[in-house]
Order: C-alpha cells, then structure tokens, then sequence
C-alpha cells in the first residue's frame, strides 16, 4: 500500500488512548478500520502523508446489542459479523441492512467495518444508505468527550464528515421502530465489485389500520456528494394506505428531490429513471416482510 | 524503520522483520517465499491473494502484516499436508478447473472458507461466496463443478 | 458422427493437465515469482497529459535517492523506431514503425517519460516522484473521426490526417450488387475498448552476464517475437538475446502478443548494471497498456426478398491511439474474417481505416478484429431476418459457404471439412429455437428471448496470412525409463497447448498422455514456433508435434527391428512395445528399445557381459521444423437466453449453447474449458466491460477492479453447453481442426439478438448497458 511515510501502526487499548494518539499526531494519523478503503483513497490521492496508523480493533468494539430501544453496534463490527446476526433476518425492520449486505465480496465483507463504511463517507457506498434509512447516529469519541451525530448531519460532502479533527467513530445507534415496521435496500449494479450506479433504502411503519405511520427514503449511488433523503416520497405515502397504485404514485415523486450526476458509467437521466423503479421495488418488499 | 513480529502461518510461528506498511501478502510472497498466494491487482477485487485468516477468506493486499499478528493465517501452501491434497485441490483437478491457474490458490482458499462455514452450499452460494475472485479462463464453470465435488466429499 | 475411434491411446481423452497439481499446490513456475541474487526494480514514470512535448527532464534529484541505480530518459535509449507487434518480423510490409522505447513526444495518458532502477520496489517509486519533467502540454484528440477532419491535432508527421493505414478492398461491382437488391439496410454499430484482463500482470526479469549476452524471463506469448523484437529495438544481433519460456503464465489471450515496454526498459537497465532487473506493471498500468482496439463500422447491405446477398459495403474506422502497434493489422483481420469473408457475396466492398488518436494504444485479444466486426454483421443479419420475416438460421444457411468450396481465404486450399450447417442445426434444436417466440412479446416487465449468432469462417493457424509467421517445431526424445520428452517453443497460456500437443505425441507414440512431459524450453534450445496466438496451437504445433514424434518414432522402429532382428518395415508399434508383424512374441517395450539405445558398447544380460551394435546406438529423438499443410476453417454458432428487466434495463444470461466444428477434439474437458471460459470474455465485451477515460484530460477512470467490471461468478449464466461436431480434417493432427477465438467472437451479437428478441429493442452500442437498453426502449 501506498504510505511511504508510514512509521507505525498502533494498536490502542481504550478510546483514550486512540483520542490521544490522534492529538499526537495530527494530520499524520489515520484511524484502521478493516483497511479495505486505504487502497481507494490512496489512488485518490487522500493519503498523502500518513505517518501512523491507528487500528482500533482491540478496542472491543465489535458489539451489537439491543437494548433500551436502542440497537448499538460497534465500530468495529465486520460486515460479515454484521450480517450474521440473527435479528437481521429475524427483525423486518432491520431488512434494509440485510439486503445492503448482500452485494458485496466476502473478502470485503470479511474485512470492512461499520465504521470504516460511514467514515469513508462516500455515497457510492452501501451500508452507510442502509444506516441512514433506519435513522441511524454515530457516536464519536473525541478530546471533549462522547457526542452523537444523526447520520442525516454526518455526511458533508465525498470523503467529508462532521468528525472533529481528534474524534473517531465508537458505535452506531439504531432506534428501535414501532413493531409494524420493515425496511428494504435495492442497488442497481450487478457487478459484485462495482459500486452503485443508484441505490435505495427504503422503511416503513404501518399503523394499525395498515395506513402509512412513517417512511423513510435514502438514495445513494449517483446522487451527488451524500446520500439524498427522498421526501417528497415520504410525504406521498404518509398518512395513506400503501397499495399498489400509492407506490406508483409516491416513486413518481423522486424526481423532485434528485439531482444525480452523470459519469463514465450512467447518466443522470438514467439514475432518475431506475431510481422511481427501485423505490417501488423496495417498498413493495419491505411491505412484503410485513405481511 | 523495520520492525520484527510474529506471524503465524500455516501453523508454524514465523518472526520475520516488516516495514509497518509493508501488506501481508507482501510478506508472505516476498519475505516467507509462499508464492502460492499471488498478486493479480494489489487493490483489492481480483481475489489472487487470498488467504484465511482465523478462518476467513480476506485480501491479503489489503490487510497489514502488522494487523495480522496474533491471527491464524492459512495459504495454499497449508491445505494440503505431506502430499496429500485438500479435496478441494483434488477435485479442481479432476473438474478440469485449472487453466493458466494464476486465479486459482485464491479460488480454493475462499472455497475452503465457504465450505467450513457451510460444508453442502447450494450453486448459487458458492458462486456468491467466489464473487470476489476474478477468472479470466474458465468461466467459473468448472470451478463451481470443483467446489460442488469437494462438497459432496465431505 | 466420427466420435472418437475406439483404437486411440491419448486422442479424445479428457486427460487432466500435468500442471494442474503443482497450480493447485502454488504455482512456482509464474514469471511473477522469480528472483535473482542482486536483482534490481525497475519503474516507469508515465504522462500526465494526453499530448505533450518534453522539454526538459531532470532526474538529478531522482538520482541521489540512495538506492537508485540507473535512470533512463528518452536520450538515453535507441532511436530506432519499432512496432512492438510479435507475431510479424519488424520489417513486415503491414507493420509501422512508430515506436520509440522512450520519446520527447508524448502522445497518450500513461505514456511512458522516463524509468529509473533501484534497489527495491518502494524506493523506485519514491524516486519517481523526485523526476522534474516539463511538459509542453499540446492539444489533444480523442474521437477517431474527429482526429481524421481537417485542423485535427495532428500525432505524426508522417501520418497525414492521422490516418496510420487505410486499406480498401473490392469484389465483384458494389453498384450493380445494390442496383440487384430488393431492400437494402444501413446501420451503423461501435464497440468499446476493453481489457484482456489476464491474472498475472506483465511481468519481466533481464539479466547481462559478463560479456554483454541478455537472457529475459518474461510472461510473453511469443518467446522468438520477443527476441527479435528487442534485438531490432536494442540494435543488438539477435543471438545476444536469449527469451526463456516460462514454466506458466496467468493468461495472455493476446494482450502479451507485443513486446511492451518493460522488456527493452529492463533489458537496458540491465546491459547498464550488469545486473538482474525487473518490472512488474500495476494492475492501473495494466488498464493503459493493452486493448482490443475499439471500431466503428458503417454497413450497407443489400439483399433479395429470399434473403440472398447481393451486395455488402462497410466502412470501418478503428481507434488505434497514440501508436499503431496491433492496430495496422487488426483493421486488416477485422476486414476480412470479420466482414468480408464469412459469407458469400459477389459484390462486396470494405473501406478500413485504422486512425491515430490520443488514446491509450490498441493490442491482440481473442478473437483479433472480428468480436467487433462480428457484432455489426450478425446485429445486422438479425435486424434484416426480421424486416423480411425469414428465420435467422435459414438465412445464414443460405448465404454460408459449402464443404468442399475453395476457400474463400486461400484459394489454393478447398474447405475440406466444413460443418456450418450441423453447427446451426444442432445448436438450434438444443435451444429450442423452433419455440422461439416473437420479438417482444412476452408479458410481464421481465422478458426472456433467444439470439444467435455465428463465426461462419476462422483460421486453424495463420497459413495465407502474407506477413505473419506461420511455422512450428518440436523436439520428442525418448527417454530410458519409456517416457518421452517434449519440446517445444509455444507457452501454455492455460488454453491447455501443454495437454493437448502431450496428447499428440503420446498417441503418435502410442503411449498414455502422462507419459509424455512438456519440458522447459528458450530460444537457444528448442526450434523457432509462431506464437501462441489466433488459433492455431492445436492445428500448427500439434502438426510439428506429431511429426517429430514421428520421427522419433521413426527411429525407435530402426533400433528395435535390428535388436529383434527384424527389418524395420516388419515392426511396429501398438501400445508401448514394438513388435514383429505377425509374431507378437518378438517384442520390446520403448524403455528397452531406448536403454540398449543410449548404454555403452557393453551390456550386462543374465548370460553375461555382450556386446552391442554402433547401428543402435544414440539418443532417439525425432526433431521437426515446418509449416503446417493448410489453414482449414472451423465455424462456430452460438446460442443464448437472455431475461431483460425492462424497468431497469439490466440482461441476465441464463443460458448458451454452442456449436462448434472444431474438427477431431483432442482433449473434451480442455474445450468445453475454452468455450466456457470464452463466453465470460464475450458475455463482459457485450454487457459491463469499458476501459474509460476522462476526455478532459485522458486519464482512465477504470483502472482498477472495481470500476473495470470483468463478469464474476454470480453473473454469469448456469448453463453453459458445447457441442463439439467432429469433423475429421485431414490435415489436421489426428483430425483435429482450432476453437480459441471464435467462443469470444459470437457472445456481443448473440446477447444483442436474443435481447432484441426478448424486448423488440436494438442496441448497435456495446457494451449493451442497462441505460442503453432502456434507451433503446424508449424510456429515457
Ligand atoms: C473489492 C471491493 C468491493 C467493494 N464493494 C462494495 C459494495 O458492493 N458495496 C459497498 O457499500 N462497499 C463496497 N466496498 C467498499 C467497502 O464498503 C469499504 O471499503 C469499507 O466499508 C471500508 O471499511 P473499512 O473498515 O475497511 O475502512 P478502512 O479502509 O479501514 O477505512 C476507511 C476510512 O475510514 C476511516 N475510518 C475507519 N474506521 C473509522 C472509525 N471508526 N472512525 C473514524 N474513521 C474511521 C479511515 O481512517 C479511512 O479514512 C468494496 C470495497 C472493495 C475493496
Ligand atoms: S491482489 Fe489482492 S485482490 Fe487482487
Ligand atoms: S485459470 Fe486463469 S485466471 Fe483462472
């Protein structure tokens, strides 16, 4: 890999020692998830001079409990860890992260840490959609404490995050949903190496009318620099019955808040068209889950 | 600055000196002589170098030699003990799934990683559990016959 | 059908690869893993800009980097201009010299500026960062038909309107062809720029001993090319170069078919350092140094109400980039085996034109030209069947050449075996053509639709080809314990030559194929042989092969018929032992033939000590050096189902058949391998694999696996078949015909077609990405 000016990688004990080592070096320092980002970094040129390497995984962050209606998973749980646990398959809420799950290379996912996923903070990603559609917060240890950032603020721009300079990523907190609520994730590309073209993460709650409670709309992908809330779509569906017709409806609302991009692989015509599909698609199989 | 640490392979405790930079299949190609893993990108998609590690399948170019201390490492080279072949390799014999065979160790050790976890996959897992590794001569058609005779056989 | 004749020791046999145990155990013998006591790295520092001049280079700082050995700019390195192309000698009519190993003239991004050697890889690279070069940056052209009008930037001065050749070709009277036709069709079809994608990257070692000779080590399709190749770069003779075969290389598929630069670049270092130097390229340098050359072909057809051709017109232009290389003769390939020559026509005309651009330059790739001339002509006979409502098999059936025909490529030889017509039959019934279903009209948004596509005419070697080397050899020797050795020039690039010409020997010498060892080979060693390219290995060298084992064989019937005391016309030879006709009794296996052959003039028998003949003696070994007798044809018909999400765009394939004559299959396993391993090469040039490039400055955006998307395991469709019509070709080694390309040429059409026939859209652009085929719906 390419760090010529790397001298040392760390393996910290506490959250202490990472805030500190952090302060030590500056610029220099780089937090190690599961490395499977440094390579595409580096070719970006984002890694110029890093001297130390901080690897947080003797920190013991690779939990993931639910408790007090709070799921809580730790920075650094693998992918596979991650997907392994049984209330991905078990909760129709969690679904969404289920489904993000599936696309990618086990040597990734073997490696990738949650963590490392969000703080990449590119929005071609997978995993930080999925988060953000189950209204997902990071907690981030820094040199005046723990704070909590909800992921709808986190992302700032490609490669850029509200982390303070000294602050790292510890956990990420789900709140747990009414009962009647399932959530689903679709990506449009079929390669297993590629990163989305576009992607959704959809959830929703049904009151007990079977009306819509609440649902959530994340577009990743090609949609600019950080993931994009589809709210108009929100807003068709609340309050209403989710048949077949609302979903056409409300997918013919994304257009409103989508602005993607056009590069080498798709056009930004193309991502509104297959966007309007995969959030139909998603809804109706989160809606499945619930059935 | 070198530094010396410990890595074990294949069973045996190696202690060898790295640059901290320096990536585990860098050090198992070019400082314990396994060349069994190969370098077919060094950026992560190919699959040429993978190893298991506490046995899971991962890139070795993307992990750190120094991240790997303390970890169980498997490479090709460990499958098969005192010439007796993993069923693995056999069966990529028999099924005719070795062309140039550059993409191969990688193929058997996430298959061996697959079937530990899952010793009868369904066609469709093993070819998810081989997405991460690139086949530019076979097709992945005989490849995936290979992992299903290994499977059988176990 | 001639299956297999039950008689055959090796032929027909799904032998396993004898090197398949030592690749599934590791794999020493990859060019990758070799080092050198005191070996040095080498790197390469590369444009950042599309099209420049150098004016000044400085390497000062570069240089006092400790550990930096040697550094080579362009005055450093000779200045004869080269074409890198290793099939061809470099004074071929149809080769331009345009190459320099390094020039002031920068005309891609990516174009190697300067290289330094140093003691290890990481301080090579340090030091790159330490060359100043000042770039005078010059405008640049991208887009092949802008580079060719007038004011263009201009890449060459000795290339007016960047044209680098622009063959035309002319049967029969185009106008009255088209005066004839009952409809004539004009489409225009593009094909994109895609990447061999070999596992191992091109790797070298060049090493000079004391007097200046260069051995080089290199994972190389063409060991003699690759000699003459340097030694005209290096202003050497060629006999101060010696090219090892490697034992193994991770595939080539044509993209390790010119000399690229690290080998000259090595070599130099190592003439300078006397010492080992070695390069391996990056997966990034990879991406920017080889490609099927992209092509845009115009094509006007005319045609009767039956479908019978009346006239066929294209107009070609071919991206060849910032040098020639490949390109001055893939356009000619392209022109004849991928429009002018797979069907007959009286009046056909071609316009070729290969054009200089500021893009990365072309290379070989399986299938040489016509996976893009293909996707024109069958997209277009797809298009023209249902305009007229004639079924696509009986089209191609009625406009195909016949066995027995002269050949339409090499009028001296006829089509001796020819089985187009099985090919499409069998394929057919196999599918489930007769069920096949109108264009679009399945219900539901997922369509499922079937498409064929064809390679009427191919090559089995290159015989006929005037400029490109078409000769072969092989050493067979036996040995004393009954085995016999085989060498021979060609590398496996694990198409599986090593099991293939092992079986031709053995049957020759009527032994099982694990008798038979592929020995290591150079170019001081073993005679010359064409590269392992086209498709011609199992046609080409598997004749010389048999032919020396002949000769060996040959022998072995000499020295037995005077140790049985026989004359040698009374002996022969049935599975391992040579017996007197008639009197099976009076027999010797080769083991013994060969030990009384290579013992000294005393051996000890259980009566004793007794003397041995001078006629006996001498190692038995039969030697051959020749062209091979023809070039005959085999063809190939492709068949595949598609199911297309029509909301998304995106195909999946779920299902192909192929139908090949390949003539006698030597090895079952091995060709179904080709086949399979073919379509995945065809199925990602169709669907998913581009080498892009930012246009504003020329850098590539698919440098990596990531963003380059060759098709992974779960893409790619469960069932693939072959069926394998065994022609026996009489000039042919045991009958046997070639297979490599066509299985890459007929993919991109028949997706094309079968998507056509799922959805009712056409898309003439590969790849055939989800947003074109929505596109081509209309929903964009
Ligand atoms: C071949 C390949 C295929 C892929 N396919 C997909 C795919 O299909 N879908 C998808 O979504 N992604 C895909 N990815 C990307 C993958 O998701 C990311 O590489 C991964 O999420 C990064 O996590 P990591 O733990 O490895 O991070 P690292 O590489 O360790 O770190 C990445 C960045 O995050 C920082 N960082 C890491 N942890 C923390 C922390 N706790 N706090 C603060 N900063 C931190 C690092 O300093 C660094 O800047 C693919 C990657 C590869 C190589
Ligand atoms: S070398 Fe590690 S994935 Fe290619
Ligand atoms: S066998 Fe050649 S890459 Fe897989």
């Amino acid at each position: 890999m390419a760090f010529s000016k790397l001298k040392e990688v760390y393996t910290p004990q506490s959250s202490e020692e990472v805030v500190k080592l952090l302060k030590q070096h500056g610029h220099g320092a780089l937090i190690l998830g599961g490395g499977t980002f440094l390579h595409g970094l580096s070719a970006r040129g984002l890694l110029p001079d890093v001297e130390a390497l901080i690897d947080i995984q003797k920190l013991g962050l690779d939990y993931f409990t639910p408790s007090n209606g709070v799921v809580k998973t730790g920075a650094s749980v693998t992918f596979t860890a991650l997907e392994k646990q049984p209330e991905l398959t078990k909760a129709p809420w969690l679904g969404v992260l289920k489904d993000a799950l599936e696309y990618i290379p086990v040597q990734v996912k073997n490696m990738a840490t949650v963590g490392g996923s969000l703080a990449s903070s590119l929005p071609l990603f997978d995993l930080p959609v999925a988060f953000m559609t189950l209204k997902g917060s990071v907690v981030a240890a820094g040199p005046k404490g723990n704070r909590k950032i909800s992921l709808d603020e986190f992302f700032k721009g490609q490669f850029e995050n509200a982390l303070q300079r000294g602050e790292f990523i510890t956990e990420v907190l789900l709140p747990v949903p009414p009962r009647r609520t399932a959530s689903a994730f679709l990506k449009n590309e079929k390669h297993a190496n590629a990163l989305a073209i576009l992607n959704v993460g959809v959830s929703i709650t049904l009151d007990k009318a079977g009306k819509c409670e609440e649902a959530r709309v994340v577009f990743g992908g090609g949609v600019g620099d950080v993931p994009v809330r589809g709210r108009s779509c929100e807003n068709a569906l609340e309050g209403k019955r989710p048949n077949k017709e609302l979903l056409k409806l409300a997918s013919e609302t994304v257009e409103a808040d989508l602005n993607p991009i056009s590069d080498h692989r798709a056009s930004a015509k193309y991502r509104k068209a297959i966007a309007k599909v995969l959030v139909e698609r998603a809804f109706e199989t989160a809606l499945q889950k619930l059935n | 600055m070198k530094k010396i640490l410990n890595l074990q392979v294949n069973g045996e405790t190696h202690e060898i000196a790295v640059n901290p930079a320096d990536t585990l299949l860098h050090v198992l190609r070019e400082g314990l002589g396994l060349i069994g893993t190969k370098r077919g990108c060094d950026s992560g998609g190919c699959g040429c170098c993978t190893v298991l590690v506490d046995g899971k399948a991962v890139y070795s170019c993307m992990l750190l030699a120094l991240s790997a201390v303390g970890k169980s490492i498997v490479t090709i080279e460990g499958l098969s003990t005192d010439g007796k072949l993993d069923p693995l390799q056999e069966a990529f014999i028999k099924a005719g799934a070795v062309q140039c065979g550059f993409c191969v160790c990688g193929m058997i050790i996430s298959s061996k990683g697959l079937l530990m976890e899952n010793p009868h996959p369904k066609e469709a897992e093993i070819r998810q559990a081989l997405s991460g590794n690139l086949c530019r001569c076979t097709g992945y058609h005989k490849i995936v016959e290979a992992v299903r005779i290994a499977s059988a056989h176990s | 059908m001639a299956r297999k004749n039950s008689a055959t020791t090796a032929i027909g046999k799904s032998a396993p690869r004898p090197d398949a145990y030592e690749k599934v155990t590791g794999g020493k013998g990859f060019t990758i893993n070799l080092k050198l006591p005191g070996m040095l790295h080498a790197r390469i520092l590369r444009s950042p800009y599309p099209h420049a001049r150098i004016r000044r280079i400085d390497t000062s700082r570069a240089e006092k980097l400790p550990g930096v050995k040697a550094v080579l700019t362009p005055k450093d390195v000779p200045q004869t201009k080269f074409s890198p192309v290793l099939f061809e000698p470099t004074l071929a009519a149809t080769m331009v010299q345009d190459m320099l190993i390094l020039s002031d003239r920068i005309r891609y991004a990516g174009e190697p500026v300067a290289a330094l050697a140093a003691t290890s890889v990481e301080i090579a690279e340090e030091a790159l960062g330490l060359i100043d070069v000042d770039y005078e940056v010059l405008p640049a052209v991208f887009d092949p038909e802008e580079a060719l009008k007038p004011g263009a930037p201009q890449l060459y001065e000795t290339a007016p309107n960047n044209v680098a050749v622009g063959p035309v070709f002319s049967f029969g009277d185009i106008e009255k062809g088209f005066a004839e036709a009952d409809y004539i069709f004009e489409g225009t079809y593009e094909t994109q720029r895609v990447h061999t994608c070999y596992m191992e990257p091109r790797v070298c070692v060049a090493d000079t001993d004391s007097r200046g000779r260069l051995t080089i080590w290199s994972s190389t399709q063409h060991i003699f090319g690759l000699r003459e190749k340097l030694a005209f770069a290096l202003g050497l003779p060629e006999s101060q170069v010696r090219v090892m075969k490697p034992p193994y290389i991770g595939g080539g598929f044509g993209g390790k078919l010119d000399m690229g630069l690290h080998e000259p670049i090595c070599a130099l270092f190592s003439m300078k350092t006397r010492r080992p130097v070695r390069l391996e390229q990056t997966r990034y340098e990879e991406f920017i140094s080889t490609t099927r050359n992209p092509i845009k072909m115009y094509l006007k057809t005319g045609v009767k109400k039956d479908g019978t051709f009346t006239a066929r017109y294209a107009k070609s232009i071919l991206d060849t980039g910032a040098h020639a290389t490949h390109g001055a003769i893939v356009v000619m390939v392209h022109g004849f085996f991928g429009f002018l020559l797979p069907y007959r026509c009286e009046n056909k005309k071609w316009e070729g034109c290969s054009v200089y651009t500021n893009n990365m330059v072309g290379g070989g790739y399986r299938g040489y030209g016509c996976p893009q001339g293909a996707f024109a002509v069958e997209s277009q006979i797809d298009e023209i069947c249902e305009k007229l409502k004639l079924d696509p098999v009986e089209f191609r059936l009625k406009n195909a050449h016949k066995e027995g025909d002269p050949h339409p490529f090499n009028p001296g030889f006829t089509l001796s075996t020819y089985r187009f017509e099985d090919c499409l039959v069998q394929g057919a019934e196999r599918i489930g053509w007769s069920e096949r279903k109108a264009a679009g009209s399945g219900r539901g948004s997922k369509k499922k639709g079937i498409g064929l596509a064809t390679q009427p005419l191919w090559v089995s070697g290159c015989m006929g080809f005037p400029d490109i080397y078409e000769h072969s050899g092989a050493i067979v020797k036996l040995n004393v314990d009954g085995t016999a050795d085989l060498a021979v020039a060609t590398v496996d690039l694990g198409s599986g030559q090593i099991i293939t010409l092992s079986q031709i020997a053995a049957e020759e010498l009527t032994l099982s194929p694990d008798k038979v060892r592929v020995t290591a080979a150079d170019t001081d060693t073993v005679p010359f042989d064409a590269p392992a390219h086209a498709s011609r290995v199992t046609y080409s060298t598997g004749n010389a092969v048999k032919a020396a084992a002949a000769s060996a064989k040959k022998r072995l019937l000499e020295v037995a018929a005077s140790l049985l005391e026989a004359s040698p016309e009374d002996v022969e030879l049935v599975e391992g032992t040579v017996r007197v006709k008639g009197a099976p009794k009076k027999s010797m296996n080769i083991a013994d033939v060969v030990k009384r052959a290579e013992s000294p003039f005393l051996v000890m028998t259980a009566q004793g000590p007794q003397p041995t003949s001078v006629q006996e003696k001498g190692t038995i070994i039969g030697v051959s050096s020749m062209a091979p007798p023809s070039n005959p044809s085999p063809a190939t018909a492709e068949f595949v189902e598609v199911e297309v999400d029509t909301e998304t765009g995106e195909v999946d394939v779920l299902r192909v058949v192929y139908a090949h004559d390949i003539g006698r299959v030597i090895n079952p396993q091995g060709a179904e391998g080709q086949v399979e391993g073919g379509f995945q090469q065809g199925m990602g040039f169709a669907l998913s694999e581009k080498i892009s490039f930012d246009q504003s400055n020329g850098a590539c955006l698919s440098g990596d696996f990531l963003n380059y998307k060759m098709p992974t395991a779960p893409e790619m469709p469960t069932q693939i078949e072959s069926i394998f019509i065994e022609s026996n070709e009489p000039t042919g080694p045991f009958g046997a015909k070639s297979l490599a390309e066509p299985c890459v040429i007929v993919p991109a059409p028949a997706i094309a077609n079968a998507i056509y026939n799922a959805t009712g859209a056409r898309v003439r652009q590969l790849p055939i990405t989800p947003e074109r085929v929505l596109a081509a719906l209309g929903k964009l």
